[in-house]
């Protein structure tokens, strides 16, 4: 599968999807001007990936410091998709990282992680 | 003269406390010209790091809220929202240590009443009910990605340290001016 590589702006994040190591990782600012037009493919490409990953591993980091509420049904459809998988037997580590001088994106992944049934889901502090 | 015209009005918003104004039609490319400026100023302000996230929040999905809903649009009878430029008025004051994002834009006098209704629901939940209904429009329409102001509005409410203020006020037969105030 084709890897996924989309260098941050100043409104939408760094995404690197590398499919070849299971690695995904989103980082930065989202708020971008279409936001289907941004999450759309990106989440396009996670669904063919994930089925073709079965019962295999995946890491997915999340470094964000900030989405807008437009972004936070994006990140809400990725992190039900990688739930998804991991209910069908796939190992999913989530990652999300958040500043710790901005307890609104902490309380945010405490959220996103309550609603997880099958992934793991990690919190960790943001290297500044 | 015309210096001192244009002084006028800038002494009139400051002693209003507003170090940011914009009046006129807002468009995407605005809202990200806004943004980087505001962002720097917030930084030269040294608020702290939770405020200025929280004040850029509230900045970003009332620019938003102005982009797709302001009444005031130019064409009027547009139908292509891309070409579609739409009127609101935003300024940012500081006020006893707070920040104040305010917004101003056209509204239909037919939506004023389910405005109202809404926001004062909103006003009226806690911050654990805010979260729980940030939730819930999360969920709504499985799958897909939907427009709505109804989450941008408790997006705000999650991120003021004081109850939302707002108003409306009737300007034709159609519209009517609606503001929002939020303190951070």
């Amino acid at each position: 599968m084709e890897n996924i590589r989309i260098k941050a702006t100043n409104r939408s994040p760094a995404v690197s999807f590398d499919f070849a190591r299971h690695h995904l990782r989103i980082k930065g600012e989202s708020y971008p001007e279409d936001v289907l037009a941004f999450y759309g493919p990106i989440l396009a490409s996670l669904d063919a990936y994930l089925v073709s990953l079965r019962s295999g591993r995946c890491r997915c980091d999340l470094a964000l410091v900030y989405f807008n509420s437009g972004s936070a049904k994006a990140l809400m459809l990725l992190l039900e998709k990688l739930d998804e998988a991991a209910a069908r037997g796939a190992a999913i580590e989530i990652y999300w990282y958040y500043d710790e001088k901005d307890d609104t994106m902490k309380e945010l992944g405490e959220e996103f992680g309550e609603d997880l049934r099958h992934a793991a889901f990690h919190m960790e502090v943001m290297q500044r | 003269m015309l210096a001192q015209e244009l002084l006028d009005i800038r002494f009139a918003l400051r002693r209003r406390g507003i170090i940011f104004a914009y009046s006129g039609y807002v468009t995407e490319s605005v809202l990200t010209g806004l943004g980087e400026a505001l962002k720097q100023k917030l930084t030269m302000e040294d608020a702290s790091t939770k405020t200025m996230r929280s004040v850029f929040a509230v900045f970003v999905e009332q620019m938003q809220n102005i982009i797709r809903y302001s009444a005031e649009r130019l064409p009027p009878d547009a139908e292509d929202e891309a070409f579609t430029l739409r009127y609101g008025l935003l300024t940012i004051a500081q006020e006893n240590g707070d920040y104040i994002v305010y917004t101003g834009n056209l509204v239909q006098r037919a939506d004023v009443e389910r405005m109202r209704l809404y926001l004062a629901e909103i006003n009226g939940l806690d911050k654990k009910e805010l979260k729980t209904r940030y939730r819930e429009q999360l969920r709504l329409g499985p799958g897909t990605l939907p427009r709505s102001a109804g989450i941008g509005f408790i997006e705000i409410a999650r991120r003021v340290s004081k109850p939302l203020k707002y108003d409306f006020v009737d300007v034709d037969d159609q519209t009517a001016f609606f503001a929002l105030k939020a303190s951070i």
